[in-house]
């Protein structure tokens, strides 16, 4: 028989990337209402009640307050921090009529124009991104 | 005896389908992207297969987080496309073929392969885009469609291993299918793309040619590549490539390059598309 995993090593090596949050099982559990929240705007009928009173449709949903205060205020970032995944938060931008590049600029911190400029001239450089311990 | 006869992997981005769908695919953003697709779209009017196993992840359409399969493999006569959240793209509806989707979850699963299998599920730009790309603007998809859906999205995905098995044993469910059919099998997603965090947008072309030039000939080193390595090179959504390995185990030992491309950047991705066949 194999010796057992050491799931710790493993999931320290996902956490050791900077500027990223593997969707790992501790955050899928923080975030399973935030993430089935996001998934209600799927249908049309959802969306109008959502648009109405941003407040009272996230009253139906037992998530954290800090995680319905992140929604409202949009700050993805924070969001992806307490287990949202960004698969399922992109119900709620796109709801807002906003793409993508929109999205990814705002967490990358620079304007969609910087951003774009940065796809055109081949997208950001792994290097130095890569590890944090590590370094490189 | 029905047989693949070709392996197809290309990007998925959803961006591809609205250029096409609102007649974007020439100006000047998108026609180095499209331009790619010509010889392929040229090739499957001579190729003309029968069916396609298209491998492909759901963007939270189909599955949320209450069930999360592994590898799903959908069995239904028709799959329509997916709300995802600005209404149904207006693409035909994908045919399946039952029968062979059937022959194949009982083939996988006796061969050690726990597949789960879906009888209704609508299908997302993550399958509806790589058909628009390869087929363009069509009445009906030319073709019959088997989704296998790959869970990428929640950890841990498959490892690439499993992946490349995975397709091996897709190849010998395939061949022990009695009837003449013409099976092409399609890996789909990737190439580098970051979509989340303020490491959004990296691209890495260096590495993703690397994984281009190991689809090609007998070596079978990709299977071996971890996880992380994906991560850190690629981004953390540059994973999906790990699909594009089932449609390659799914080749055999050795493999020809018909056609190849490469483009960055489409919106945060890295534009990936290659044509094989599998070598005796």
């Amino acid at each position: 028989m194999n010796a057992p995993r050491d799931m710790a090593a493993h999931l320290a090596e996902l956490e050791d990337i900077p500027g990223t949050r593997i969707f790992t099982a501790t955050r899928a559990r923080a975030g399973y209402h935030l993430n089935q929240f996001a998934m209600s705007l799927m249908t049309p009928e959802n969306r109008d009640r959502w648009k109405s009173d941003e407040a009272a449709y996230l009253d139906d949903w037992p998530m954290s307050a800090e995680q319905k205060a992140a929604v409202l205020a949009r700050d993805y970032n924070l969001l992806l921090d307490l287990g949202g995944n960004i698969y399922f938060l992109s119900k709620i931008f796109s709801t807002d009529g906003l793409s993508f590049v929109d999205v990814t600029s705002a967490m990358a911190g620079v304007s969609v124009a910087q951003y774009q400029r940065m796809m055109s001239s081949g997208g950001r450089s792994p290097e130095g991104c890569r590890s944090v311990k590590e370094g490189r | 005896m029905a047989a693949i006869s070709a392996g197809v992997a290309s990007s998925h981005v959803p961006l591809l389908g609205v250029a096409h769908d609102q007649g974007r695919d020439r100006d000047l953003y998108f026609a180095p992207i499209f331009d790619g697709f010509e010889w392929t779209r040229t090739w499957q009017r001579r190729a003309r297969p029968d069916v396609v196993i298209l491998v492909y992840n759901d963007h939270s359409s189909a599955f949320d987080m209450r069930i999360i399969p592994t590898f799903a493999i959908g069995c239904a006569e028709r799959f329509r496309p997916a709300d995802e959240g600005w209404g149904r793209r207006p693409v035909p509806d994908v045919i399946g073929h039952p029968d062979l989707a059937w022959h194949m979850a009982q083939s996988l699963i006796l061969d050690d392969f726990d597949m789960t299998i879906v009888n209704e599920m609508d299908v997302d730009h993550g399958l509806t885009v790589p058909l628009t790309m390869m087929f363009g603007d069509v009445p009906d998809w030319p073709v019959r469609v088997i989704p296998v859906a790959v869970n990428v999205v929640t950890y841990p995905p498959p490892s690439g291993n499993r992946c490349w098995a995975l397709g091996e044993a897709i190849a010998r469910a395939v061949a022990g299918y009695p009837e003449d059919l013409n099976v092409q099998i399609w890996g789909t997603g990737g190439m580098s793309h970051q979509l989340q965090g303020p490491r959004a947008g990296l691209i890495n072309r260096e590495w993703d040619n690397m994984f281009l030039d190991g689809l090609i000939g007998d070596s079978d080193h990709l299977r071996h590549i971890p996880h992380i390595e994906y991560l850190r090179e690629t981004g953390s959504e540059g994973i999906e490539m790990v699909m594009w390995l089932i449609m390659r185990g799914a080749l055999g030992r050795s493999t020809r390059c018909l056609h190849r491309h490469y483009h960055v950047p489409c919106s945060n991705t890295a534009i990936g598309h290659i044509v094989l066949e599998p070598q005796p």
